[in-house]
């Protein structure tokens, strides 16, 4: 507090006598926290006063070219004053300035229009000095220029209200405050932490007794905006908090913070102030009202995650322990909660149950839900049992009513590792039955049964993998998926990679639900290293041929006339022309159409090869028919045209 | 004479790892680039006037971020951050998909640096793309 004067020139012009004016230059000033450049006082003969400054640095600010003009000036051995004052900087905020020497009082008015004043009272007379400070529609824009401008800035509001700082020798004793807000708005350059049409109020008193500050203070947020990346929030919070700080680490030994629609939290702290980092926090939260919760302070974190589009509902209570840099504890209870994913990819709706997680001891979540959905597959009512240790979660056995069967998971264990969260579990399928199921997948309705053993899946942060073979049963035939693995799986494009054989599947029931004219008779079908990406395929080798065996083997000139159509120009053209098309049906020996699938064209091949063409429909009997293919090359996007184009609407099938 | 046999493996590495990499088909269609480039097409519609107002600016690696969110609506810069994430999703992907259709997964890196320049060269007049470390206005 006491500048080093490094310079000082005292210069007394010799003025002509109408401009006579007495000018005092100081050059420099400098002290800690605060240096002043090229300081200039004069003092004109007409009573007034300017004050220069070619360049001002307090506390890390600087300013240049400042100039005060006091339009009244005195200066005697008792005061100070400097009266309708202007700065350069605020020409639109006059002041005036006092201060008493022997009194010791500091007295700064500043004001504007007929409503605005900042008036700053200091009594410096005995050992334990004060500052008050007093805001009458103050507007909050003039402290941008006093603010690092890194941080936000006010750009419009008004403050009203007190501000009380008291001291001692040994410095500050005492900070009492009470501001209200109105219409306020702050924003940093990036515009990434700003608020608009702020209203509310703040209260604070911090007492300083030896090196440890006791403080409690209110917030009480009424409206307004508030984006702080990633969060927006609008008003309807309000804070109290009480608690200590000893110059190292603040305290927040209780406070409770209320928002309208999710419910009170209360919760406890410790902060580094130097590290800049949370040793140890308690929060309890109870019946809180999980949408807005969720929407408003957990989903902003979540956008990248498999949360990023989910809605969250019901009610639940919460309890946080935060010791050594890590969660100790979570007691979660959910009450009727939900769990929607925007892009219906899962969803669990009436979900009940305790989570009593803890970091290093064993425990047990009991977790139950009403209905769900993995994939548009609707899941029935559950009640889990989940044995928790640490970051490793296992249940031994679990049933999942899934459509109108249920699957049965053995073994399940979830645990967090390097590569994220890992998951495995084998199972049983009982029965779903193939119509309820395209029944809820909008397929054309099968029939059917879906069944069986799945002897592995397992989930290592990336890929999930089948291990084994799935069995199950369709179209009376058999289904054996294998070597099946999902990557991405919630990604934006999930990668399907697999083989599949299907067996004596039975054509009847077959080309009745895909409506594609009538055939009988059985066919296998392999699917040989299959991918499919976003669930449309890139590669397969897929192969359709009748089944081994003695059966009846009928096709209807509509599914001749389809089988045609698929195999593209000039396949069906003897049909037309010959006898055989005023007859509904023929026998067939065997058939078979096999495609080859890469970089989008399908090599086509039949059950054998003839005439430059191949052979899709093999005759055999009375009456028989043989259909041939003629494109070797198809590619994909058309053969599904094509394929659609017989299944919407087989009148539209032109055969040439 | 180490120096000049060192430039010269250097030279030769280069050259066969872009000789290498030159075969890569950017424009490879795929049934998840198609979905790909259809998702990023149909949201770049609701990002398109966040570009023109320079709120959001093309980065070096490919991807789109926030530049000054001033002139956003506070209301409507935490429905900017989820566009952005997703596009930047999309984008992510599609990088990931060109080089697993060409069968190198481990391509991504190139194809996502191919694309970053290509997007920077494609900005329109008025649109903010990162170069050098700083924000340069097209």
């Amino acid at each position: 507090m006491y500048p080093r004067i490094f310079t000082l020139l005292l210069l007394f012009a010799a003025m002509p006598l109408q401009a006579a004016q007495l000018t005092l230059s100081v050059g420099d000033i400098s002290a800690p926290s605060f240096a002043a450049r090229g300081v200039t006082l004069s003092l004109p003969l007409d009573g007034s006063a300017e004050l220069r400054l070619d360049e001002l640095s307090v506390a890390g600010r600087h300013w240049r070219k400042v100039r005060v003009h006091c339009a009244g000036f005195v200066l005697s051995t008792a005061r100070l004053e400097c009266r309708q004052a202007k700065l350069n900087a605020a020409p639109d905020l006059p002041f005036d300035f006092s201060y008493d020497f022997g009194t010791q009082r500091l007295a700064l008015e500043l004001s504007a229009g007929k409503d605005e004043r900042w008036r700053v009272d200091g009594d410096f007379h005995d050992a334990g000095w004060r500052v008050n400070v007093q805001l009458r529609n103050a507007q909050a824009r003039r402290l941008a220029t006093l603010l690092p401008p890194e941080q936000p800035l006010p750009t419009q509001g008004l403050l009203n209200g007190m501000l009380q700082i008291r001291g001692d020798q040994d410095g500050l004793r005492r900070v009492q405050g009470a501001v209200q807000a109105a219409e306020l708005a702050f924003s940093d350059a990036a515009g990434l932490h700003a608020a608009d049409k702020l209203a509310g109020s703040v209260q604070f008193d911090a007492v300083r007794s030896r090196s440890r500050w006791d403080w409690h203070g209110a917030l009480d947020w009424q409206r307004g905006e508030l984006f702080w990346q990633p969060l927006y929030l609008k008003g309807a919070h309000s804070l109290t908090a009480a608690g200590s700080w000893d110059g190292g680490q603040l305290q927040v030994a209780q406070a409770e913070l209320n928002r309208l629609g999710v419910g009170r939290v209360e919760l406890s702290a410790l902060w580094d102030t130097a590290k800049n980092s949370l040793l140890a926090c308690d929060l309890h939260g109870s019946d809180l009202q999980l949408a807005p919760l969720f929407a408003d302070y957990l989903k902003p974190f979540l956008v990248d995650s498999v949360l990023g589009a989910a809605t969250l509902s019901g009610r639940g209570d919460a309890d946080w322990q935060y010791r050594d840099g890590t969660t100790q504890a979570l007691n979660l209870t959910l009450r009727d909660a939900s769990l929607e994913d925007g892009q219906r990819r899962f969803a669990l709706r009436g979900v009940n149950g305790t989570i009593p997680w803890r970091a290093a001891a064993a425990t047990q979540a009991a977790v139950s839900f009403d209905s769900g959905a993995l994939w548009g597959v609707p899941l029935g009512s559950s009640q889990l049992q989940l044995a928790m240790h640490g970051l490793e979660f296992s249940t031994p056995t679990a049933t999942l009513p899934v459509v109108d069967g249920s699957l049965t998971v053995h073994d399940f264990s979830l645990q967090r590792g390097d590569g994220g969260w890992r998951w495995n579990f084998s199972g049983q399928l009982a029965p779903v039955s193939m119509p309820a199921l395209s029944r809820a997948l909008g397929w054309p309705e099968m029939s059917g049964a879906l069944s069986g053993t799945i002897p592995q899946v397992s989930y290592d942060g990336r890929e999930m993998r089948v291990g084994g073979a799935l069995l199950f049963r369709v179209f009376d035939g058999t289904v054996v998926m294998t070597k099946l693995a999902l990557a991405d799986p919630f990604g934006p494009t999930p990668l399907l990679t697999g083989n599949l054989d299907m067996r004596e599947l039975d054509l009847g029931q077959l080309t009745r639900t895909f409506a594609f004219g009538s055939m009988e008779g059985r066919i296998d079908v392999s699917v040989q290293d299959m991918a499919l990406v976003n669930w449309q395929p890139v590669q397969f080798e897929a192969k359709v041929a009748s089944s081994p065996g003695s059966y009846r083997k009928r096709i209807s000139q509509k599914a001749v006339q389809n089988i045609s159509a698929l195999g593209g120009a000039g396949a069906a053209a003897a049909i037309q022309r010959s006898y055989l098309s005023f007859l509904q049906d023929f026998g067939y020996n065997r058939i078979g159409l096999s495609c080859v699938l890469r970089n989008g064209v399908c090599a086509m091949d039949g059950v054998s090869r003839k005439n430059g063409g191949y052979v899709i429909v093999e005759g055999g009997g009375i009456p028989a028919i043989t259909v041939m293919g003629y494109n070797r090359a198809v590619g994909w996007n058309e053969l599904l045209e094509r394929l659609k184009r017989v299944l919407q609407d087989n009148t539209q099938v032109v055969i040439q | 004479m180490k120096r000049w046999i060192g430039m010269l493996l250097g030279v030769l590495a280069l050259s066969f790892s872009a000789a290498t990499f030159a075969a890569a088909d950017i424009e490879i269609n795929t049934p998840g680039v198609t979905a790909l480039k259809q998702s990023l097409r149909a949201r770049f519609q609701d990002l398109r006037p966040y570009m023109d107002s320079g709120a959001v600016g093309l980065t070096a690696d490919g991807l789109l971020t926030v530049r000054d969110a001033s002139s956003v609506p506070l209301a409507a810069r935490q429905a900017l951050n989820g566009l952005i994430a997703a596009q930047n999703g999309d984008r992510n992907a599609l990088y990931k998909e060109i080089a697993r259709a060409n069968g190198h997964p481990e391509w991504e890196g190139e194809i996502r640096s191919i694309f970053a320049q290509r997007w920077i060269q494609r900005a329109r007049p008025g649109w903010w793309v990162q170069s050098g470390g700083g924000w340069v206005q097209k």
